[in-house]
């Protein structure tokens, strides 16, 4: 892919060690305006789309040494890669949040107590850098990250046409909660069950996700998503969906499972499903939050970014206004 | 076998409950349940009701070669992939549903139930053959 902002940088040879020279060596990414309140923002990357090993080269620069460590120990070039560009999503997103003021490569992740990544961050910097809260996905086609700010986000996303290895309905048995397996058993075409198993499958994940508490933390039998029927009228400005709304329900007595997240589906790019988990805001009353605002970019960070929302590529299938 | 993960001591082949399974110094804690008398299991434990200990068996080859058949269909691999104890399931591509697959898959086959925590912990397919050892011969003890 013929690259539009390199100009005439050198390549790196790759035992260079000077950080400073790595520092200038790719150029700056477009700052991106912080999300809203109340919006999400999601990159993606298709690595099909990335064909150009010099560039993938450059992006390894941007690693920190763990990382690099990482991705050198894994086995098998799509792989590899995959771990080189979901790194490279984060650093370059979280960095176009900052005006482009701290560098991909100088961001410092750790996890929090049950393991979900977060962005550490540094003391005694001049300038406060916002509060972003960040999720990553991926499918061996694409890689996806979602950021908010201050809000804690959860996104999964799944091509569309994947079709579990084991019998639908044994693996809700196993995993879902009761009224998920009723929900599923009452689609009988094969196809329609698949779809709505996936559709189950990602915001089940997004909301794991979104939690932070790691798949035994929250188990999937102890909590429910179902689709219940909109009864607002259809505003003329709402985008078309499905007309249903996106509802979790937990324990009453569960201290850990909480309730107060609000969903959305869409169907990106033509192939794939994407589950987004926010935490609702406890001050803003309840109607307002029905919805949730999402915008979209396809990126191949330094070379290209195309903003997706609004197009075909994004299709609602609920939750978003 | 011994297995991969840190120092592991296996004891013997017919392993009573009681034993005490120690990685690296750090008891690891178990349950079992058996495929026919699933109970709904509270997803937080602060304190087991009673100490559960791990026991310990090392896969046997067969056990070995039967999880790699069932992670290669699990995860529709080609039939010339290698698929082998120390194959680690990140590597073989394996995602989040991709794993509970296999789990359930290997469940299936060897008439147990994994628990989550336990799955959690498995990094590579011999680590998945030790589990389902384990798992095997606890429930006939």
């Amino acid at each position: 892919m013929r690259r539009l902002l390199r100009g005439d940088m050198l390549p790196l040879p790759s035992n260079l060690v000077s950080r400073h020279l790595v520092v200038s060596s790719l150029p700056s990414l477009p700052p991106a305006p912080l999300p809203l309140r109340r919006e999400a923002h999601l990159w993606y990357i298709v690595p099909n789309e990335l064909e150009d090993t010099s560039l993938l080269q450059d992006y390894m620069e941007l690693l920190s040494p763990c990382e690099k460590e990482n991705v050198l120990s894994i086995k098998g070039e799509a792989l590899k890669k995959c771990a080189i560009l979901s790194r490279v999503l984060v650093r370059t997103t979280l960095s176009r949040y900052t005006d482009c003021k701290v560098n991909p490569r100088l961001f410092k992740f750790r996890k929090n107590r049950f393991g979900k990544p977060e962005v550490e961050h540094q003391n005694g910097c001049l300038w406060v850098p916002p509060s972003l809260q960040f999720n990553i996905s991926h499918t061996s086609s694409m890689i996806a990250c979602g950021v908010t700010v201050d809000v804690p986000i959860g996104i999964d996303i799944e091509e569309k046409r994947r079709k579990p290895v084991n019998n639908i309905l044994s693996l809700a048995h196993r995993y879902f909660s009761p009224y998920e397996v009723q929900y599923l058993a009452s689609f009988m075409d094969p196809e329609s069950r698949q779809s709505e198993f996936l559709r189950l499958w990602t915001l089940k994940e997004a909301y794991v996700k979104a939690l932070g508490r790691g798949f035994s933390g929250a188990p999937f039998r102890d909590f429910t998503i179902r689709f219940e029927k909109s009864t607002d009228s259809v505003v003329p400005e709402r985008p078309k969906s499905e007309e249903f709304r996106i509802m979790i329900d937990t324990a009453s007595d569960s201290e850990n499972l909480t309730a107060n997240w609000q969903f959305a589906l869409v169907e990106l790019s033509g192939s794939h499903l994407a589950a987004i988990c926010m935490e609702k805001d406890e001050n803003m009353p309840g109607t307002e939050q029905v919805f949730l605002k999402l915008k979209v970019w396809k990126t191949l960070p330094f070379v290209e970014d195309k903003c997706m929302s609004q197009t075909d590529a994004v299709i609602n299938i609920s939750g978003l206004c | 076998m011994a297995s991969v993960t840190g120092t592991a001591i296996s004891i013997s082949a017919r392993p009573s409950r009681r034993s005490l399974q120690v990685f690296n110094g750090l008891s690891v804690v178990k349950s079992v349940s058996f495929a026919g008398q699933r109970k709904s299991i509270p997803s937080i434990r602060s304190h087991p009701a009673t100490s559960r200990f791990r026991v310990s068996c090392a896969a046997k080859p067969e056990t070995l070669e039967k999880v790699c058949n069932i992670v290669k269909k699990q995860l529709a691999l080609p039939e010339n992939a290698t698929v082998a104890g120390h194959s680690k399931f990140a590597d073989l591509g394996a995602d989040s549903l991709d794993t509970v697959e296999v789990v359930m898959g290997l469940e299936e086959a060897f008439g147990i139930t994994v628990e989550e925590d336990s799955a959690q912990s498995i990094v590579t397919v011999q680590d998945a053959a030790d589990l389902i050892e384990d798992l095997v011969c606890a429930k006939s003890a």
